[in-house]
């Protein structure tokens, strides 16, 4: 069954439809959540949040865009609205007990050399990364990572085309000046 | 401007500004061009692919008990 098939039935209350999307979906949105608050806890409460707002307006998703990329306009809000809440909250890769407790410095040695040749360079990027602010990495993750145009990362995001370019280019900008201040040290 | 002489700072710039935009660009070509030739804007184009590179395969598996809390929560089960 495809996923229009599986979104009519899930609108029409067929629980085992709904189910299934929820399950194709929410590792991406608890990773998605995961990179822009880094802190697993609110990834887990944002991605709940997400599948709430989900299912309770499922009825409303009209099918014009993939299903996944409304949940993007949806976890962007939550975690947004997680970010006002809770700033001081929103924590780095780098917060030394939540790397020992979900040994995120052994998952990197998982990622081929190729990607990542060393720990240093991973320092470097995860902390310039770390210090952009949500709207920012938001912006950088849609359009950068997840290969969204910038069309559609405004239409997620509910900023316009120049607002999107122009905090990717000033997220870009500010990377770019941190990894060149990190190897002037 | 001669887009066929283009400097270190000006391949930055451009590339902040505009990467995987008007790629077949006279500029963007002879920026491919001098990126093939600079070691340093080959130093810097490399480490923003690796930025996006890691951020694309760093991926956290989701721990059993949430996907569990989630259908809880949703009133959903596992089939």
């Amino acid at each position: 069954m495809n996923e229009k098939e599986l979104i009519e039935r899930a609108k029409n209350g067929d629980k085992s439809a709904l189910a299934k999307l929820v399950k194709e979906q929410e590792k991406t949105i608890y990773n998605f959540a995961f990179k822009i608050c880094r802190n697993p806890e609110q990834a887990e409460n944002i991605m709940q949040e997400t599948f709430l707002s989900m299912v309770k307006s499922l009825h409303q998703f009209d099918g014009n865009s993939k299903l996944t990329t409304w949940l993007y306009r949806i976890v962007t809000n939550h975690c947004l609205m997680a970010y006002r809440k809770k700033k001081n909250q929103f924590l780095s890769f780098d917060d030394e007990e939540i790397a020992a407790e979900h040994n995120i410095s052994n998952d990197w040695s998982a990622i081929p050399s190729n990607v990542i040749e060393n720990n240093e360079l991973k320092d470097i990027l995860d902390k310039a990364i770390s210090k952009l602010a949500p709207y920012y990495r938001i912006v950088f993750i849609l359009r950068d990572v997840n290969g969204y145009s910038t069309e559609e990362t405004g239409k997620i995001t509910n900023l316009s085309v120049p607002a999107v370019k122009s905090r990717l280019h000033r997220a870009r900008a500010f990377l770019r000046n941190e990894i060149n201040e990190a190897f002037k040290k | 401007m001669n887009p066929q002489k283009v400097t270190c700072k000006e391949v930055t710039d451009h590339i902040c500004k505009s990467l995987g935009e008007d790629l077949d660009s006279p500029r963007c070509l002879a920026i491919k061009e001098h990126l093939n030739s600079c070691p340093d804007c080959q130093n810097y184009f490399t480490s923003i692919e690796k930025t996006i590179d890691f951020y694309k395969k760093y991926n956290l598996e989701l721990p059993k008990e949430s996907h569990d809390k989630l259908m809880d929560l949703l009133n959903l089960t596992d089939e």
